[in-house]
């Protein structure tokens, strides 16, 4: 056992983990932060995405003890004042429907947008290929963001 | 047409802000403290196999763990519709990774590591991993018991073979109908079987505490079913319907695979030998590949005879359906196909064999489309093939022999009102069908497809569907249903039902998936039928309560009922504009009268709903004389592809769908079902593949392996079309759409391909491999 | 799903403490960087290890630098800061463009180009662009410092001649003195997130030299020396790029599995490789490869 101390959604926990622990089941099953969810268990799928210092990353495929001193960002914290404008447009647009991905996809998109706020069709692709959703069909999550950039 | 406030209206989705926010809790997600149980499964590494003995000796000592259950503990057959299924294996397994036992333990750790220690003697069997080689003359059964095995009484088994279930259709004379044909084209079509790939996996909990409670929370389609088989099953251990409770939170998706019972009923048995804990199933990514539904495989044969004109004069499919090693689910896909296999046409002279075959691949069971895609991808090959060979336009065979309101199906009930014509020529126009495309580039080929579709419900003639509504204090309204919402938004859309009758805003309607004991019966939320099925009981409990409402009205207020309108949630008068009464007033509290009483009370709606004219009691040898289908959705659909020939690559330019869906409900629903559905389909015909080695393992149990589309994916256009011929039983004219929209792909693209390259390609899946290599073999024979 | 295996963890901040771990624990150690293909391994109970030495405390491997004519990769330099340097987009456009095709930008964002080939998963994107690169790879030990040339650093599947004790520092690209221009070829079931089943990379130069290497069609990529012989003996035209094109069949034997068939990844190689030289021959006629923005422009890449 380790302590790490690590910003999530803007506070800063310590908590003591096991090197074979990962960030994951840290998340879900210590922190009880729930909206990063379990879809594959080896990357393929990105449910599991969460931000580490604004990057987007598999917490799947990372053990807790590597992310001592870092900034974690999960949807829990992006929605903690209230849901963002990216989060409203994806609510008016329906797009979601299991929702299961729905997490990881926004926070891919995030990633996305604040790098490049105005992406292109393509970029937005680029940005959410790796989360996979068996619902939607991926045009609507595509639409719903390139409409957002555009009132912008 | 009439004006509705609510219905037609793309509503915002009810479960939206929980979902973009992160706070839906799905099963995996919720708590249950540290007395937590952690189950392991131990799977049998044998297709077919004798199962000698099990020793638990050493599992038992592994510190931390609490139980180690057995198919002995446990020795109850179930089903949906055959009890051919056990919790565990009893004496025998009948697939690759078939669970054999269980072990039970504080840790998810001890519990994996005490399920290694489990030994198990097996005595291999011949294993048979197709339907051909399974019917044929003196192979192993692998249900010896099949003859004895409880079941609906429209299945028909044949003993002592390997065939669970043979549904015939026989109208009309085929052999006269082939006679007079000018042209009959035979082929032999193959689709195997595809995973459902929900992102969320199967999860259960559950709980047996020491009052004789039993609780579930699993992520499932289908409470009430589940609530019905766990009951049935456990009744030896003193277990009834009351005691079991099932508590379904967010899905994750399903797309079939979480319908009727697969690995929850695990979690139900177990908690019964650890009572007073809760003990936790989880299934992974591999298991949701090999040990749960599968979409059923099959060999299609199929023959079609016409005239000159195209007109259809006979049709005879038989289909060797690759059903798995149980088939209390899948029997009913074969059913449901060997009804409908003539698709959307008029035929006078049908034959239809299809046969529901045990093999020792994992459990066959529904999936979106429930059989349709399957033989939809044959016919609509064929219908492409023959209208090339008489010179008659694709989409001109097809309107010839759509089947219209009124003419018979193959089991002799007439067709519902349809906008099947509607549907095709909207389709022809928007993808310009008649305009001829070609490629500057040498090496880029482009075709285009059509396809029609048409699917019905496929339910036990009694299938229900009921509906609570209470009003709260400020006239917001809970309404109690147990449809699941999978994602196709299906809870919005019984707000908005709601929402029009009473005059509430669907921002006022919370509505929720539901616990058993609290949210009122459904059957199970499959077939497309909740939208028509439920709506319908919502809808008659939201007249029930717009009624107690104006009785109330009546009594108190003297005025005539029949003056009584509701209106931005209150209640008005049409021969009196002055009275107005908002319904946040008495709905709970009631109307004080002139001497200080209250009459009144809470206003509780309540509906329930059947369709009372269905039967599947008919002739077995010809299934004639029932009626076993509430209705069909119908619709057409179109697509525009470009294939690099030096490498098989399709790209998809355009697809444009319509399908009837009586009344779009919540328009922005019914296209994201088009769109999604499409995805899914583009992904079945293109993509998927799921491979098995000579043993009967799964070799791509991932999603390394198994690929399902990305974003990277997607074609570069898609359009939904909404056609809306009211069906007249359902709620403001609907009927189910949500898996209709996956069903004309395969073939589509099929025929797409076909165009650009005149390449037929008879098997699915239509990989880019698949393409090139075919194309290279006719470049050879050149 | 748990992993149920425990080891030890370690996070050293300077490279000499990093080479101290691997001494005192050898064999029993495993180098942890971005984790993609090592946590996966560690959940598949596959070389679980004693201690995981986890690098990314040491700033010194974090470069992307150009010394002199070397173009330097440090070991944590991930796919997605590959994507984001403009050194290595106009310098060593085929590793840029590659890049864009790993996974995808969640893993691109962790996994590392050196732990790419130092998984050495025979179907890994980035072999195929160093291999024509003639890169090298610098290790550090306790005994000293080893360099390596790529062409002798895959040993097998999964398996590379590093020595247990050793650790990649950083991968060397030398800069050629000549105008050049490469292009990679990847064979994927769709345009998503795929493992190459088989992939070319065609590095192009202006005195008509090729170097062509082949990727995922066998245990180990390879460059092809007769297929480079017989373009700079003929050059390049219509007739030799065809006769060098019939040739792979000699040159590579790709086995068919799970994700495809030998015939189909014979048939791209082919394609791939004539694909790849004409891209090669396009850009080096191109005054200047910067072009497009960098960011998330895979599409862009391929069509160019």
């Amino acid at each position: 056992m380790k302590k790490n101390v690590f910003s999530l959604n803007d506070e800063i926990r310590s908590i003591y983990i096991n090197p074979n622990e990962t960030l994951l089941e840290v998340l879900r099953d210590k922190l009880g932060v729930k909206s990063p969810k379990c879809g594959c268990d080896s990357g393929d799928c990105g449910a599991c995405t969460v931000l580490i210092d604004g990057k987007s990353v598999r917490s799947c495929l990372i053990l807790a003890i590597e992310v001592d001193g870092s900034t974690i960002s999960t949807l829990e914290g992006i929605s903690k004042d209230g849901l963002s404008p990216l989060q409203k447009a994806f609510h008016e647009h329906n797009v979601f429907q299991c929702g299961y991905c729905a997490p990881g996809m926004i926070l891919s998109a995030t990633e996305l947008l604040k790098k490049n706020p105005h992406p292109s069709e393509h970029d937005i692709k680029e940005a959410i290929a790796g989360n996979l959703c068996r619902c939607t069909g991926y045009i609507p999550v595509i639409e719903a963001i390139l409409d957002f950039t555009k009132k912008d | 047409m009439q004006d509705y406030k609510y219905i037609g209206h793309s509503a915002e989705r009810v479960d939206g802000i929980e979902k973009v926010s992160g706070a839906a809790l799905y099963t995996d997600d919720l708590e249950f403290g540290p007395d937590l149980l952690y189950a392991e499964i131990v799977e049998g590494p044998h297709a077919h196999a004798m199962l000698n003995s099990i020793d638990t000796s050493e599992a038992e000592k592994v510190p931390d763990v609490l139980a180690v259950v057995t198919g002995k503990d446990f020795p109850f057959n179930f089903g949906l519709y055959m009890k051919d299924r056990y919790i565990f294996a009893q004496d025998r397994v009948r697939f690759y990774g078939e669970q054999i036992a269980a072990v039970v333990a504080r840790t998810p750790i001890a519990a994996q590591k005490a399920a290694k220690l489990v030994k198990v003697n097996y005595t291999p069997l011949p294993k048979i991993l197709d339907p051909l080689t399974a019917i044929q003359e003196g192979a192993d059964l692998i249900h010896p018991e099949l003859k004895n095995y409880d079941r609906v009484p429209w299945f028909f088994p044949t003993p002592d073979t390997n065939i669970a279930h043979h549904r015939k259709i026989r109208k009309g004379d085929v052999d006269k109908g082939f006679a007079e044909a000018d042209y009959v084209l035979e082929d032999t079509y193959e689709v195997p079987r595809y995973s459902h790939c929900a992102i969320e996996y199967h999860a259960a909990v559950a709980k047996f505490d020491h009052s004789g409670r039993l609780t579930v929370w699993a992520s499932s389609q289908s409470p009430h079913t589940q609530r019905n088989l766990f009951a049935n099953a456990l009744a030896p251990l003193g277990i009834r319907h009351n005691d079991v409770r099932v508590i379904v939170p967010h899905v994750g998706g399903g797309f079939g695979s979480k319908a009727g019972v697969t690995m929850e009923i695990i979690a139900a048995a177990i908690a019964m030998k650890v009572q007073g804990h809760p003990v936790k199933v989880m299934w992974n990514r591999e298991r949701e590949f090999y040990n749960t539904y599968q979409r059923l495989g099959v060999i299609a044969k199929l023959k079609i005879g016409v005239k000159k004109d195209g007109s259809i004069t006979a049709l005879k499919h038989d289909l060797y359906w690759d059903a798995g090693a149980y088939v209390e689910y899948a029997a009913n896909v074969v059913n449901a196909v060997g009804l409908s296999a003539i698709g959307p046409y008029r035929v006078e002279n049908a034959s239809i064999d299809s046969y529901c075959i045990y093999t020792n691949l994992p459990p066959g069971g529904p999936y979106r489309g429930f059989g349709y895609s399957e033989f939809l991808f044959g016919l609509e090959s064929h219908m492409d093939r023959i209208a090339q060979h008489l010179g008659i336009d694709p989409v001109e065979i097809r309107r010839r022999n759509a089947i219209k309101e009124g003419e018979l199906t193959a089991y002799g009930a007439p067709m519902n009102p349809n906008g099947l014509l509607q549907a095709i020529d909207r389709v022809a126009e928007e993808v310009r069908w008649h305009e001829k495309l070609t490629s500057n580039d040498p090496n880029i080929a482009i075709g285009k497809g059509f396809s029609l579709f048409w699917k019905a419900p496929a339910m036990p003639p009694n299938a229900s569907s009921s509906c609570f509504l209470k009003f709260n204090e400020d006239a917001s309204i809970n309404l109690l249903v147990s449809g699941m919402d999978l994602g196709q938004g299906f809870l919005t859309v019984m707000a908005q039902i709601a929402a029009e009758v009473l005059s509430i805003p669907t921002s006022k309607i919370r509505t929720e998936n539901p616990d058993t004991d609290r949210n009122p019966y459904e059957w199970q939320t499959v077939a497309s039928h909740v939208t028509w099925g439920c709506g319908n009981a919502v809808h008659k409990a939201a007249i029930d309560a717009r009624e107690q409402i104006f009785d109330l009205i009546e009594r108190t207020k003297h005025l005539p009922r029949e003056t009584l309108y509701l209106e931005d949630e209150m209640v008005k008068c049409t021969t009196d504009p002055g009275f107005e009464l908002l319904l946040k007033d008495f709905v709970i509290y009631g109307i004080q009268m002139e001497d200080g009483t209250f009459k009144g009370g809470p206003i509780i709606g309540r509906g329930s709903f059947m369709p009372e004219f269905t039967s599947t009691i008919s002739d077995p040898e010809t299934s004639q004389g029932g009626h076993p289908n509430v209705h069909y959705t119908v619709g057409a659909a179109a697509a525009i592809v470009e294939i690099d020939k030096q490498t098989g690559k399709v790209r998809i330019k355009k697809i444009v769908e319509a399908v009837d869906c009586g009344k779009a409900l919540n328009p922005s629903l019914v296209k994201g079902q088009i769109v999604g559905g499409i995805m899914q389909g583009i992904s079945t015909v293109l993509y998927e593949e799921m491979k098995f080695d000579h043993r009967g393992k799964m070799l791509n149990p991932n999603f390394t392996d198994y690929k399902i589309p990305t974003a990277l994916d997607v074609p570069d256009e898609i359009i939904p079309i909404i056609i809306e011929v009211p069906q007249p039983d359902g709620p403001f004219g609907a009927r189910g759409m949500g898996e209709h929209t996956m069903i004309p792909v395969a073939p589509m693209i099929a025929n797409a391909i076909d165009n650009a390259l005149g390449l037929r390609i008879t098997s699915m899946p239509i990989t880019a491999e698949k393409v090139c290599l075919a194309l290279l073999k006719k470049e050879k024979k050149k | 799903m748990a992993i149920p295996y425990e080891f030890g963890y370690q996070k050293p901040a300077t490279l000499q403490e990093a080479i101290a771990l691997l001494a005192e624990h050898d064999k029993n150690a495993r180098i942890l960087a971005g984790g993609t293909d090592l946590v996966n391994e560690l959940k598949q109970g596959f070389r679980v290890p004693e201690i995981l030495i986890d690098i990314k405390g040491i700033t010194e491997l974090k470069n992307i630098q150009l010394v002199d004519d070397q173009l330097e990769i440090g070991a944590l330099v991930t796919f997605s800061e590959i994507l984001h340097s403009k050194i290595l987009h106009d310098n060593a456009y085929i590793l840029f463009e590659a890049a864009g095709l790993v996974a995808s930008n969640g893993v691109r964002n962790r996994a590392t180009m050196v732990g790419n080939i130092c998984s050495a998963v025979a179907c890994m994107d980035s072999a195929s662009p160093l291999l024509v690169h003639d890169a090298v790879i610098h290790l550090i030990s306790s005994q000293g410092e080893r360099n390596v040339p790529i062409q002798k650093w895959f040993d097998d599947n999964r398996k590379t001649t590093i020595r247990p004790n050793e650790l990649v520092t950083h991968v060397s690209i030398p800069i050629p003195k000549v105008k050049y221009a490469g292009a990679y070829q990847k064979m994927m079931r769709y345009s998503g997130e795929d493992l190459s089943q088989a992939n070319v990379g065609v590095l192009l130069f202006a005195d008509n030299t090729v170097h062509v290497a082949f990727g995922s069609v066998g245990p180990i990529p390879k460059r092809s020396p007769k297929i480079e012989n017989l373009l700079k003996a003929k050059g390049l035209s219509a007739d030799t790029i065809e006769e060098a094109k019939q040739m792979i069949e000699k040159v590579i034997a790709p086995i068919t599995d799970v994700r495809a068939s030998k015939e189909y990844r014979l048939h791209m190689c082919k394609v791939m490789f004539v694909r790849a030289l004409n891209t090669a021959q396009a850009r080096i006629k191109k005054p200047k490869l910067i072009t497009k923005k960098l960011h998330y422009e895979k599409k862009c890449l391929q069509s160019e």
